[in-house]
């Protein structure tokens, strides 16, 4: 049986998944670094110094939300909503 | 006795702050190696080595009061009680509750420091230089209760506290009975406080603690068992709660040959193995053997556990023995002890 859907419910469910591809990932990687942040902070309250490596071991967990952002742009932008489309 | 109830599932980021800072602390303690230099050291070099690390605060504060040994011994304790104070200060929630538990031992130490002075008729401001207020009571509730006349009336200041029941063994001829009756009631109180709660933290607090409690028995043997103490008063003098309570209680009052031999197996055997054998002279060094044993334990527990109470209570054990070994050496030195001897008492994880 032929699925049936209209353009803009497709793109409507497109733009759906692409909002959660980033904010699920955001959401993870804010989990990631509320542990990492908490230390990085009182190691720089006793080592003013650290706060260069510091900063970079909390950013880590932010490139996750870039693979999530990338993901979200291929389904807005690169993925042409219509192309999937199956007739009747 | 309140005891506050943990939850049973303690998130362990709440733990990253503190092992965070106490991780970047214990980079900042006196390295073991620093410890045989200070032998060759006199004491106005050993206050100065003391100024460039974290010491220097009490050191420049109390120098215009005292010196030498004095100085050395005040700043060492000031600072201990700064740093446990502010490790209790900048914590919350169960970390926070974890370590005001474990530190209620200076409580008890200051108790003991305040009867003493006491019964052997010294002065207030003698008793206050010995106080180390790193625990519940504050500084300047230890200053009133050394200001107290008599034993009984510091007795009395702590009716309907913990202590109480404790204190009130008191026969008003000695001390022994009512010092253990201390230190039992500190490792009860933590088993009550702390095993009662099904929290991950606690029960590590309470894993260590109960290590703590074994090594101190096993200490007290050798020293009972070595001078041939009766069974009867050993098992008076050991404390309930540790894990090999009934074990190390039959090896009360055996002979010391024997009881080595029943050591063997256990794991801190491997640490004191080289040095205890049946002419063993003294029992100090399988004391400061033991101790850096426990210090190696907290450490390799903390290492399955990073974020949790371990790291925090590592450091403050680190602390306590750093803090210990300066007094030795200084101590020593003053009294004019080989350094061979001092050597041996100084305790290195």
């Amino acid at each position: 049986m032929a699925v049936v859907a209209d353009a803009g419910t497709l793109y409507g469910l497109l733009a759906v998944g692409a909002g959660l591809a980033t904010g699920l990932a955001g959401i993870g990687a804010g989990m990631g670094e509320q542990g990492i942040g908490a230390a990085v902070v009182g190691v720089v309250a006793e080592e003013p110094g650290f706060l260069g490596k510091g900063l970079f071991l909390m950013l880590l967990p932010e490139t996750l939300i870039i693979f999530g952002l990338a993901v979200s742009l291929i389904l807005m932008f690169a993925w042409t909503p219509f192309s999937g489309i199956v007739t009747p | 006795m309140p005891v506050l109830r943990l939850p049973k599932f303690g998130s362990p980021v709440k733990y990253a702050y503190i092992t965070g800072r106490v991780r970047a602390m214990k980079t900042k303690l006196v390295p073991a190696e620093m410890y045989a230099r200070m032998m060759n050291m006199d004491m106005s070099e050993i206050a100065r080595y003391l100024e460039e690390t974290q010491y220097k605060d009490e050191i420049d504060a109390l120098s215009k009061d005292y010196s030498g040994v004095e100085l050395i011994e005040h700043a060492t304790f000031a600072n201990l009680a700064k740093t446990f104070r502010k490790l209790e200060e900048v914590s919350i929630d169960e970390p926070s509750f974890l370590i005001l538990e474990y530190l209620r031992r200076w409580d008890v130490w200051n108790i003991k420091t305040l009867l003493r002075g006491k019964f052997y008729g010294a002065t207030d401001t003698e008793i206050v230089k010995h106080l180390v207020p790193a625990g519940e009571l504050s500084s300047e509730r230890l200053n009133e209760l050394a200001k107290k006349e008599s034993i009984t009336d510091i007795i009395s200041a702590f009716d309907g506290t913990d202590y109480s029941s404790a204190l009130a063994q008191y026969d008003g001829k000695n001390l022994a009975s009512l010092e253990n009756a201390l230190d039992k009631l500190y490792y009860f109180r933590m088993e009550l406080a702390v095993g009662g709660t099904l929290s991950v933290g606690g029960g590590l607090l309470l894993k260590y603690v109960r290590r703590e409690v074994d090594i101190r028995n096993l200490i007290t043997l050798f020293r009972m068992n070595k001078a041939g103490v009766d069974a009867a008063v050993i098992l008076e003098n050991l404390i309930p709660g540790g894990k090999l309570h009934g074990e190390l209680s039959r090896m009360a009052g055996q002979p010391f040959g024997e009881f080595l031999r029943g050591l063997e197996g256990y794991p801190f055997w491997s640490s004191i193995s080289d040095i205890a054998s049946a002419d063993l002279d003294a029992v100090s060094r399988i004391e400061a053997r033991l101790r850096a044993y426990l210090i190696r334990y907290a450490w390799a527990l903390s290492n399955y556990h990073p974020l949790s109470i371990l790291p925090v209570l590592g450091y403050m054990v680190s602390k306590e023995t750093e803090v210990s070994n300066i007094r030795k050496i200084v101590r020593g030195k003053e009294a004019g002890l080989p350094a061979e001897l001092i050597e041996e008492q100084v305790v290195v994880a």
